[in-house]
């Protein structure tokens, strides 16, 4: 009776230590493509955004400053020139008086000294408005001027009071030089008092449109930033409702950079690998209360064979010498069937609780079906319940894990057991998911249904509707996280009354199958982070 | 002996019937084993058996259905039952029902001889190869050397 298959706890045992060296080798390799991108913290973008605003700022002031000099400086000219011209003006009466009454004309030279002293005195402010050629415009006309008077005072000394032709043509000079320097430095005045103003505009526009170059530049920093941190939290936003939702992939580098952010996905990472570490000895205590489970199924089974050979062997024992070699032989090879037959009764739920590591492969679900049948075929019979397992032609492989997959249907056939009469029905269907490159499996009870208002609860935790102490609670919870983990999804329908049928949608195998042994390729629909 | 005491033996596993047959044919019984239980009913409406040995769980017809079908046929048939795996659930209802005794898988020829042998005293019927044999076997036992 070797034919019974062996199984080799040693390879099993390697394959899961292959399996979790692979895996936090899988680690290290995000971990360190994580941590090896150019560092450009939000901090430092923060930095950035401020700082250019403050260089902003500060070309802002120093723009203002230069122009407030320049218009200090003009202001200054305009006082200067006014002074100059009220001197001007001044000698231009003494000058009419002088004319008119022969009077004043000491006046009016002391009044031109004072013009020349003013420009003199502020040669400095009138060659930074004017530039260096303005003693040539100015000062000339100014000394011309007090040359003629001179002249013309000599003049008076010399003929008296009367005027010849010579006094009239110097007069008239007089005049019309007088009028010419006047004109001039009134010109000069009237045009400084529009630069002024234009100086003035400046400074108001230089405010206004760096105010708002400012408000650009601090909406492109906000905007920036914005886009920064929003992007991220909403990405990890994703990262948690997908961890939720039992997908316990490692999120891997999505920028070029690394920052902040990189620090909590490598604290996710790890949260990520502590939460699949207590995953798998939730899963594998929830399988070993599932054999327990079965336990009674399989005691009672193996009291047949064990009360077979009992009675065999009593009776060879009490009969041996009344016996033929014939009856002898038949007798042991009962005995020796017997023995086969127990070993087989616990060898199927001894190698389902085994504990093993994570074996991808693919997998033919109505064979897989029928070995998790067989698996709850004691407590099945033990029970009365009929079931029925029932499959397309020709369904493609999924992808998969099968001790854990097996452990997601057992526990709904244990459920559904549960939920079925003594001497009820099970069906146990495998077809063609309505939507493509999917296979759905339907387990359907018809026992007394579920109340609508608790299927919404059901997938929770520690929710159960059997009495306490019966059920943990997470049978249903443990198996949504396996399927989840296959990139499949389970989903429930029940009318009160009527039983209930849970459906398991897992995808299907995209990838060759030799390709499947021992890569362990993720599964074609795997969430990338 | 005027009579033979008339068994009938209800098991799903052909091995009980194969071995317990000779057993009881050797105490002096008339015996039919049967492996399916609703053939063993229709035999029943025939037949009456002064013992009825059943398994439990079966198939088709329960241990509970033959017990049942049995004392509706012949209130004075003794039914003893043969439990896997004892609930006592399973106890209540088959000694309600008017089961006479209870052996529990795994048992031994001894178990069933001295069972049945109980079922013909309350029956008021003598089995001396039974009494015979239960001394030749304590001999056995004594001789072997096997510890109680």
């Amino acid at each position: 009776m070797t034919s019974i298959p062996q199984n080799q706890p040693p390879a099993v045992g390697a394959g899961g230590q292959a399996e979790r060296t692979r895996l936090a080798e899988r680690a290290e390799g995000i971990r360190r493509a994580l941590v090896e991108r150019p560092r450009f913290s939000l901090r430092l973008q923060m930095y950035l955004g401020f700082l250019a605003a403050f260089i902003l700022s500060a070309g802002v002031a120093v723009a203002l400053v230069y122009n407030f000099h320049d218009m200090e400086n003009k202001i200054r000219f305009l006082e200067i020139v006014n002074d100059y011209v009220m001197e001007v003006e001044q000698a231009r009466r003494f000058e009419k008086n002088f004319l008119l009454y022969g009077s004043n004309l000491s006046d009016a030279l002391d009044s031109v000294f004072q013009a020349e002293q003013i420009l003199t005195r502020n040669a400095g402010e009138l060659a930074a408005v004017m530039g260096p050629g303005w003693s040539q415009v100015m000062l000339p006309k100014l000394r011309g001027y007090q040359a003629l008077l001179e002249r013309l005072g000599r003049l008076q000394g010399a003929a008296g009071a009367q005027g010849g032709p010579a006094r009239q043509d110097l007069q008239a000079r007089v005049r019309k030089e007088g009028q010419e320097m006047v004109s001039a430095a009134l010109a000069l005045l009237s045009k400084e008092k529009a630069s002024l103003s234009t100086t003035t505009r400046r400074s108001r526009q230089i405010l206004i449109y760096s105010l708002a170059l400012l408000l650009v530049v601090l909406v492109l920093n906000a905007y920036l930033l914005g886009i920064r941190m929003l992007g991220s939290i909403n990405r990890f936003g994703e990262y948690a409702n997908r961890i939720a939702a039992g997908d316990y992939t490692p999120i891997t580098p999505s920028r070029r950079y690394r920052d902040e952010f990189t620090d909590l996905a490598l604290a996710i990472n790890a949260m990520i690998q502590e939460l699949e570490n207590r995953e798998a000895v939730l899963i594998q205590s929830h399988k070993m209360r599932a054999v327990g489970t079965l336990t009674s199924g399989v005691a009672h089974e193996l009291n047949n064979p064990l009360n077979n050979i009992t009675l065999t062997a009593h009776v060879l024992q009490e009969d041996y010498a009344g016996l033929s070699d014939a009856e002898r032989q038949e007798m042991i090879a009962d005995v020796v069937q017997e023995a086969g037959r127990a070993k087989k009764i616990i060898s199927n739920l001894l190698d389902f609780a085994r504990e093993t590591g994570s074996q991808l492969e693919p997998l033919d679900l109505p064979h897989l079906l029928q070995e998790t049948i067989d698996l709850a075929a004691n407590q099945i019979k033990l029970l009365g319940i009929k079931i029925q397992l029932q499959s397309s032609d020709n369904l493609p492989r999924v992808h998969g894990d099968s001790q854990q997959l097996r452990q997601v249907f057992l526990n709904l056939i244990l459920n559904a057991i549960d939920a079925s009469a003594k001497g009820g029905k099970i069906q146990v269907i495998v077809v063609p998911a309505d939507e493509p490159n999917y296979v759905a499996v339907k387990v359907i009870d018809f026992g007394s249904g579920i109340p609508a208002h608790i299927l919404p609860s059901l997938f929770d935790p520690f929710f159960t509707t059997k009495g306490r102490g019966k059920g943990t609670g997470l049978g249903l919870s443990v198996s949504q996280g396996i399927v989840a983990k296959h990139g499949g999804r389970i989903m429930v329908s029940s009318q009160a009354g009527q039983g209930a049928t849970f459906t398991v949608v897992l995808p299907v195998t995209t990838i060759p199958a030799e390709l499947g042994e021992g890569r362990h390729p993720e599964p074609a629909n795997r969430a990338k982070a | 002996m005027s009579t033979p005491l008339r068994v009938m033996l209800i098991d799903d596993e052909p091995i009980v019937g194969k071995r317990l047959g000779p057993v009881l044919e050797k105490m002096g019984c008339q015996t039919e084993t049967f492996v399916e239980p609703a053939v063993a009913l229709n035999r029943l409406a025939e037949q009456e058996f002064d013992v009825v040995v059943t398994d439990i769980r079966m198939e088709e017809v329960d241990g509970i259905g033959v017990l049942e079908r049995v004392k509706a046929l012949s209130p004075r048939t003794k039914v003893i039952m043969i439990t896997g795996y004892a609930t006592l659930e399973v106890a209540h209802e088959a000694l309600a029902k008017g089961a006479f005794d209870f052996i529990a898988k795994p048992f031994e020829p001894r178990d069933m001889r001295q069972a049945v042998a109980k079922a013909a005293e309350a029956l008021g019927l003598q089995m001396p190869e039974a009494a015979a044999l239960m001394v030749e076997e304590i001999l056995l036992t004594e001789e072997s050397g096997l510890p109680e």
